[in-house]
């Protein structure tokens, strides 16, 4: 199990707990079981996720902490109700990995497919997103092609499709290849993007192949972003925020 | 790949020991002909952009007591080819086995870069790495391991600005103890071993098994050609046949496996060397490049180097002219006709087709000053970087009139020369596409010779004359874009990928440097051109083939273009080279031979008239002798037709006020 699933699953416990109204460092050692571990705890502690009474005998939120477990929980049982509702599979072992591993988005799309569900298949409430308070009917795809970023914003690329093995070859000897973050610049007259340092100005026809990652938008600012950083994104802080009142 | 050989080794047999091979290698603009220059001591053109060097140039150097050959070469991304100007560059390393290879790499671009040495040290050769502009990326914010990059791939790391010279001396001393480097990268087990296979059933005569035994494997569309002629018919079928049994015992896409472990083999080194710190220096320049590709900032920009240029070379040229003539013309002549009694030797040396007034003065006192102002300005916008963000500016223009991007490159290249112009429309893949450029190039566009000599002409009419003449030759020449488009067959789409280089801060030497050679160019190549035109116009003239060559074209030139009948010379002497022409028509708009809508129609007829003689030869190089020939003639039709309608136009709306 690695660092960021044993912190998940601790803050996921501390949420099922203030659902149940209980606070006890000792109860949730009792659920937790061997994955236990006060280290972890500590650690969320230094980072203000959580917060020990001083005997170290209560447990509590705090609101940042909250925040943060309100979209694991979100996740997690979203998937429940996916796995249940479409798939009609067994949604408890495969809903329990989907938590670690989904963008705020491609969540907020589920919700938008399944129609905002507000409970869990065992009936436990769902926490509402932004997608629910604004009940949008359209989901978005994480991935849009690099025309339909705005200028000055910043993306990974996730994929290419190319015509040729050619003009494969040519982007990717420019660095432009899966992985690698790019700046849209300019649009007009012509798309220039800044790709590991350099300015590389290409037509509408390429940019519009080359596919990003659409940015976890309410995870722009601040703390969130990088601990919602999943697996292969850079942990870099600030290369994937929006360039701010640039619009050139 | 033969004849090579025998004549190396011919050379071995007559002066002893044949000269070690330096090929310098890099991706665009990363300073190889800086390197060449600077090793060898010649002189090629540099310039902050790609596609300067187009073909490959050779000298000679001294390292330690020993003499190299070196070879500049164009860009090349990796060896994996996807254009033609790059199959050149393979097809010399494969054929001529260099000894060393120099990787010039922009140090702000390292990443970049590393695929092609990934590829370079698949082929075992020695190598050495130059990395280039070292200073700027201190600048930047960015630190490279120079010394734990040379440690990671096991070749000698050179850190130079090669600009300022320095860092000449280490290279030299790295290349007289170069080395081959360790093997880049390891690939998936089951891919190694089909390139085993493959490398097995390579003949002797095949150069970098491994590198060609990948290439196969990858299916490289041009390798196929090099085997044939290396090892037969025969034997590449069953190579094919080999290389398609490993493809297909492979779950999956070979290229993408073969990618992977490469990008992850540089992804590994970019970390291990690459430090970056805050970036914020630079900052001026980016941003200056960012306003002038900007659709609204870009214009006035370009319009201001537009303006600019043109003043410096009406006012300042001018004075040097004045200066000249005053000091150097008019005493000759005076001189000359003095001691020569009137007559035959006279008129050929200072009449009106002197060889000393109408040849050497034209171009030393008329174009020689007017160059020179001009080259500065233009080595100053190349040095900075400027020019290649005209393509940004450009680029969704040109779509409209049927050109898509590749185009764009050659077409700004064709301000500076449409010959090399001409001859970089070899990456276009598409015939229509190539065509059409090639026509344009050749068509409306000044090369900067011509450029600085019309704004030298149109000068003495004012600015409104320079507005009139270029607003008219950028319409003909955006209406025969139309027109192309419609007429030729093939609607074949190319692509435009174009990296920008970053703007730098100009240097002084660097730029007089190149202007200093481009006039010697200049001075060497044109000047016994102009004498022998005008002696040759001088011969004519005394048969009285011109006057009946006149006689037979003055319907054309005086009724329909409205010109003087002696614009006819100049046209003659456009064909040997246009600014002969330009020169002449330059006196006759200074002496007032030639009134306002005269001198407009005069600069478009000239601009557009026969392509000169190098750009005809690139023509037919790239297009073939009878599509290039029919071309130009075409080209010749079409500029007397314009330059009439335009004659009329400019008479009937305003020409009341002038005439």
């Amino acid at each position: 199990m690695n660092k960021k699933r044993e912190r998940d699953e601790h803050l996921e416990h501390l949420w099922y707990m203030k659902e149940e109204g209980k606070d006890s460092v000792a109860g949730l050692q009792e659920v937790m079981k061997e994955d236990y571990d006060f280290d972890i705890i500590e650690e969320l502690e230094s980072e203000e996720l959580v917060e020990l009474s001083e005997e170290k005998d209560k447990i509590e939120l705090t609101k940042s902490g909250e925040d943060y477990s309100r979209q694991l929980i979100r996740a997690h049982r979203l998937a429940e109700r996916l796995l249940h509702d479409v798939l009609g599979g067994d949604f408890e072992s495969g809903a329990c990995e989907f938590e670690h591993t989904v963008t705020p988005e491609l969540v907020d799309s589920i919700c938008i497919l399944l129609g905002h569900p507000r409970a869990c298949p065992h009936g436990l409430e769902i926490p509402q997103g932004q997608c629910c308070r604004k009940s949008s009917r359209t989901a978005q795809s994480s991935v849009i092609p690099l025309v339909e970023l705005k200028v000055g914003q910043a993306a990974r690329v996730a994929y290419i499709n190319c015509q040729s093995d050619q003009q494969l070859h040519k982007i990717d000897g420019l660095c432009l290849r899966p992985g690698a973050v790019v700046t849209l610049h300019q649009r007009y007259p012509s798309y220039v993007v800044e790709c590991e340092n350099s300015n590389i100005a290409m037509d509408e026809q390429i940019a519009s192949n080359i596919c990003v990652w659409r940015e976890p938008e309410h995870f722009q600012a601040g703390e969130e972003e990088s601990r919602f950083e999943t697996g292969g994104r850079d942990n870099r802080r600030g290369r994937f925020r929006h360039r701010k009142g640039k619009r050139s | 790949m033969s004849s090579k050989k025998t004549e190396s080794e011919r050379k071995k047999g007559s002066g002893g020991a044949a000269a070690r091979k330096i090929a310098i290698l890099g991706l665009p603009n990363t300073g190889k002909s800086q390197i060449f220059n600077n090793l060898t001591g010649e002189y090629t053109l540099v310039a902050n952009y790609p596609l300067t060097t187009v073909e490959m140039k050779r000298g000679v150097c001294r390292i330690e007591g020993e003499s190299y050959e070196v070879i500049d070469t164009p860009g090349l991304h990796c060896l994996y080819i996807h254009s033609e100007e790059e199959l050149i560059v393979r097809e010399m390393i494969f054929s001529e086995k260099p000894d060393i290879i120099i990787q010039c790499i922009d140090a702000n671009q390292l990443k970049q870069s590393l695929a092609l040495t990934a590829d370079l040290l698949e082929t075992d050769i020695a190598m050495v790495i130059s990395l280039n502009s070292i200073d700027e990326t201190a600048k930047r914010g960015v630190r490279i391991d120079s010394e734990g990059l040379s440690r990671l791939l096991g070749v000698e790391v050179v850190e130079s600005a090669a600009v300022n010279n320095s860092g000449i001396k280490e290279l030299k001393s790295a290349i007289a103890k170069a080395g081959s480097g360790k093997p880049a990268v390891e690939y998936d087990e089951i891919i190694e071993s089909g390139v085993a296979a493959i490398e097995s059933e390579l003949g002797e005569d095949v150069s970098f098994k491994r590198k060609a035994a990948i290439l196969l494997l990858l299916e490289d569309p041009f390798l196929g050609d090099y085997l044939t002629e290396v090892c037969g018919r025969e034997k590449v079928a069953r190579l094919r046949q080999r290389v398609s049994e490993v493809r297909r015992g492979f779950r999956g896409n070979i290229g993408q496996a073969v990618n992977k472990r490469r990008n992850q083999w540089i992804e590994d080194l970019a970390e291990k060397t690459i430090r970056r710190q805050t970036k914020d220096a630079g900052e001026f320049s980016e941003s200056f490049g960012r306003l002038s590709r900007h659709p609204v900032f870009g214009l006035p920009i370009l319009a201001f180097f537009l303006v600019t240029t043109f003043f410096l070379v009406v006012y300042a040229a001018g004075f040097i002219e004045s200066v000249l003539g005053g000091i150097l013309v008019e005493p000759t002549v005076e001189f000359v006709r003095g001691h020569l009694p009137s007559g035959f030797w006279n008129e050929f040396i200072v009449g009106h087709y002197g060889i000393l007034t109408m040849g050497l003065f034209n171009a030393i006192v008329t174009v020689l000053p007017i160059l020179s102002v001009f080259f500065v300005m233009y080595g100053f916008l190349e040095d900075i970087g400027y020019i290649p963000n005209l393509c940004v500016l450009v680029g969704r223009f040109f779509e409209r009139i049927g050109l898509t991007g590749k185009a764009i490159m050659p077409l700004v290249l064709a301000f500076g020369c449409k010959t090399m112009a001409t001859l970089v429309t070899k990456g276009l893949r598409s015939r229509k596409e190539k065509f059409i450029t090639i026509y344009l190039i050749a068509f409306a566009i000044p090369c900067s010779a011509q450029l600085a000599i019309d704004m030298g002409i149109l000068g003495k009419a004012g600015f409104t004359a320079f507005l009139i003449a270029y607003g008219t030759l950028g319409v003909v020449e955006i209406c025969a874009g139309f027109v192309l488009n419609k007429v030729i067959k093939g609607d074949e789409k190319s692509d435009f990928i174009q990296e920008l280089p970053a703007i730098r801060v100009p240097n002084a030497k660097a730029i007089l440097v190149k202007t200093y050679y481009r006039l010697y160019w200049f001075l060497k190549e044109a000047v016994p051109i102009f004498i022998i035109a005008a002696a040759a116009l001088f011969f004519v003239d005394r048969t009285g083939l011109l006057d009946l060559t006149k006689h037979v074209l003055e319907p054309v030139v005086v009724g329909w273009l409205g010109l003087p009948i002696d614009i006819v010379d100049a046209l003659i002497l456009s064909l040997a080279r246009h600014e002969a022409a330009a020169a002449l028509l330059l006196n006759m708009a200074d002496s007032g031979a030639m009134n306002f809508v005269q001198v407009i129609v005069a600069v478009v007829i000239t601009t557009m008239f026969v392509p000169c003689f190098a750009n005809i030869v690139a023509m037919c190089k790239e297009l073939g002798v009878k599509t290039g020939i029919a071309m130009a003639l075409t080209i010749n039709i079409s500029s007397f037709i314009l330059a009439g309608i335009l004659n009329w136009i400019l008479i009937f709306t305003i020409g009341r006020w002038f005439l």
